[in-house]
């Protein structure tokens, strides 16, 4: 009897579970199913890798995956969130692994190795059949666009320009600058702004990551100097050099940066203005979001770059993008997921929450974005933007960081000349040409 | 009534190994799991690495991987960046680990000595070295900011100093701020070995000095430390070649700058493999790195084999 009793609960348990697998193959298909996502039999779903996660961008980007989700129910999209320092490292390592993530989002300096490394997809053929393609701003299209190849869809771009603290200006009855502002109003400004008593300083220089080279790079745009010329590396021209000059002078001269400007990065920089340590600093407009928060809307401001000596001014052109690679198990999921994220509601919502300028021109032109008057700046940076001189050569990007920062920072602290650093800055970007 | 019949004619198998030999392949086979772990885990990724280290491995161009011999160790040896980080290295090391070892010894003794609260006081010792290196750059890294960090306010405020100082900002401070912040973290690690050291030393050593008439240094140099020196070695060695490979603390609080000023080899490896995918040049910093410490290591174990001994 106990055998009996024994088979027969054996049997009633197998039941159940063969009823439960077929009930749970069949809810997956029910338009409001309680076994969530729901998604087509055999569908890969899309692994999407996200950098910089601070609290703001993982709930916007969560929503955004969330909304593409519940938007179609043959894949679904699983965010993977990775810090910004480690996100780079992470793809590299997975990629030589063979199992990158479907889609990621990259900044265009990354393309070029990536590219190198034969990981990214080429996307040219889906993008001339995709609706908005002539709606994205040609430069935008310059920086995901390698040799012949457009690799990424450009989510957002990033111009840079100079945020200034209105409310120090009437404390210490500054003239308000205007957008046509020369080097000589810049440095009057940063001096009049640096109250060592008070531990305020001019101008937050940035000393570490990638941008302590790039933003001195344009400042010597504006001394009519330039990076690359006619084929040849040209940093180390004499415009180049006395811009170099002109800009480690407000460390060293003028005394008007803080101490620790030689290592201070992205957060030091905001930080410091936030706090109120510094009333100037160069940045694209993805901290304008932080900086409503710290210092207040009323508060502060943006102008473009100043003019410097030549006339002339630039500000670098980078694209934050997605990029899909050939090792993706769902293509065409990556690239269902890619451009919803530019549809006109995602790209506003993206951006407008961020900060940051929408790669396509309608979006941009929307009153959010030309009304916003600390955006102003970036948007009146468009101009002159030109893209990244350093995207020229796809090692380019890994010799700012190895060689160019600490190259930078010896200048810096004066350790070496402004023609010595960028003597040997050219010795090592033009043996990095081939 | 039941018939046994027996084979008296037949001898028994001989075995085909001998009893020391089956005794010895038991012990082998034992040993099998760790030793393929070891394999796959320590043994083959060194082989890799050298392997690595003879090729031309940028992994952005592919189409220029090639076999290229020791040209990746010749342009190591003409790197001064890499001559840098090497001195670098033997400052952050030497300068962590001999800090640590007295500031651990010292503690040591403390905590060995009888009063109230001594298991709270235990635990507490314990805290930098429990808490994740990571997290104790970030801490440090506040805690030494110029222009709102704890530290130049408490000086400012006391008096002692007039200016901000950068401390991780000035190439000439930012070694000896992140070694302190590296001592800082590794003097529990001291104390608590040494500490079991000296809970190991029997008292009846002490009474027959004091009666000797040995006084506290005397007992210290002549009984403790004696005593002690399988342990110092022991716990000295480890922590060396720990600290070689550490990175973390210099990664987060400087990145090896101002202008290299803190830069060490392993932090350079990290930089020249995920800054420059430059994995052969990685590669062949890490083969160096390996063979400088297994060369102090072999010349430590070896001036201090006779001082273990005694012990």
């Amino acid at each position: 009897m106990n055998d009996r009793w024994s088979q027969s609960r054996r049997r009633f348990l197998h039941t159940l579970a063969g009823a439960g697998v077929i009930a749970a193959a069949d809810l997956g298909w029910w338009d409001a199913p309680f076994i969530s996502p729901r998604k087509a039999w055999g569908a890969e779903p899309v692994h999407f890798q996200f950098s910089v996660p601070e609290p703001t961008r993982i709930a916007l980007v969560t929503s955004l995956v969330e909304r593409f989700n519940q938007s179609q129910k043959d894949f679904e999209v699983r965010v993977e969130f990775v810090p910004q320092a480690q996100a780079r490292q992470k793809l590299i390592s997975a990629i030589s692994a063979g199992s990158p993530p479907d889609v990621c989002q990259v900044w265009d300096n990354w393309l070029g190795q990536f590219q190198g490394m034969g990981a990214v997809e080429d996307l040219t053929s889906r993008v001339k059949s995709w609706k908005h393609q002539q709606d994205v701003q040609p430069t935008a299209w310059q920086t995901v666009t390698i040799g012949k190849e457009i690799v990424s869809l450009p989510l957002s771009v990033t111009l840079d320009a100079i945020f200034y603290r209105t409310d120090r200006l009437k404390e210490y009855g500054l003239k308000e600058p205007t957008p046509d502002w020369t080097w000589d109003d810049f440095l009057r400004m940063a001096t009049a702004f640096s109250k060592k008593d008070k531990n305020q300083y001019g101008y937050g220089m940035r000393g570490a990551g990638t941008w302590a080279v790039l933003y001195p790079s344009e400042f010597a745009y504006a001394n009519g100097a330039e990076v690359l010329r006619n084929g040849k590396v040209t940093i180390n021209s004499k415009e180049a050099v006395d811009a170099l000059a002109w800009y480690m002078d407000l460390a060293l001269k003028h005394h008007v940066t803080p101490p620790s400007a030689p290592t201070d990065g992205f957060v030091e920089i905001v930080e410091g203005f936030g706090r109120g340590i510094t009333s100037m600093y160069q940045h694209n407009s993805g901290s304008v979001g932080q900086q409503k928060k710290n210092v207040g809307v009323q508060n502060f401001a943006t102008l473009p770059v100043p003019i410097g000596p030549a006339k002339k001014r630039a500000s670098f052109y980078f694209s934050e993008t997605l990029t899909a690679f050939k090792g993706a198990r769902n293509k065409e999921g990556a690239w269902r997921f890619m451009s919803f994220m530019l549809e006109d509601e995602p790209s506003l919502m993206y951006c407008k929450t961020l900060g940051l300028l929408p790669a396509r021109k309608s979006i941009i032109e929307r009153p959010e974005f030309t009304n916003d008057p600390a955006l102003s700046g970036f948007v009146n940076s468009f101009p002159f933007t030109i893209v990244s001189p350093y995207l020229a050569y796809p090692g380019w990007g890994g010799k700012l960081d190895s060689d160019g920062v600490p190259l930078i920072q010896q200048a810096m602290v004066g350790k070496i000349s402004p023609k010595e650093c960028l003597d040997r800055f050219a010795d090592i970007l033009t043996k990095d040409m081939g | 009534m039941s018939t046994v019949s027996v084979t008296g004619g037949s001898r028994r198998a001989r075995p085909l190994l001998s009893m020391r030999a089956r005794t010895l392949l038991t012990g082998y086979a034992y040993l099998v799991p760790a030793a393929l772990c070891l394999l796959a885990t320590v043994v083959v990724p060194i082989a890799k690495a050298i392997q690595m280290s003879l090729y031309n491995d940028v992994l952005f161009k592919p189409q220029d991987y090639r076999f290229i011999g020791l040209a990746n160790y010749m342009r190591l040896a003409q790197d001064p960046v890499f001559w840098l980080t090497l001195w670098n290295s033997f400052v952050w090391v030497f300068g962590s680990v001999v800090l640590q070892f007295v500031a651990g010894f010292a503690a040591a003794l403390l905590l060995h000595q009888a009063f109230t609260g001594r298991a709270v006081v235990r635990t507490v010792v314990l805290l930098p070295w429990i808490i994740p290196g990571v997290v104790v750059g970030l801490i440090w890294e506040w805690l030494y900011q110029p222009n709102y960090g704890v530290i130049n306010d408490l000086l400012i405020n006391a008096g002692w100093l007039h200016d901000r100082v950068a401390w991780l900002s000035n190439p000439d401070l930012a070694m000896a701020a992140v070694v302190f912040t590296n001592v800082w973290r590794g003097i529990p690690f001291f104390a608590i070995m040494l500490l079991a050291g000296l809970q190991a030393v029997p008292e009846e050593l002490y009474e027959a000095a004091r009666i000797d008439g040995a006084g506290v240094l005397d007992r210290f140099w002549h009984v403790t430390l004696p005593l002690m020196r399988p342990i110092i070695v022991v716990a000295t060695a480890t922590r060396i070649i720990w600290t070689f490979n550490y990175a973390d603390l210099i990664f987060v609080m400087t990145s090896g700058g101002p202008a290299n000023a803190t830069q060490i080899t392993s932090t350079y490896t990290l930089l020249q493999a995920y800054s420059n995918l430059d994995f052969g040049y990685a590669a062949a910093l890490s083969v160096v790195l390996l063979l400088v410490m297994l060369a102090f290591t072999a010349a430590y174990l070896r001036v201090t084999k006779g001082v273990e001994e005694t012990g």
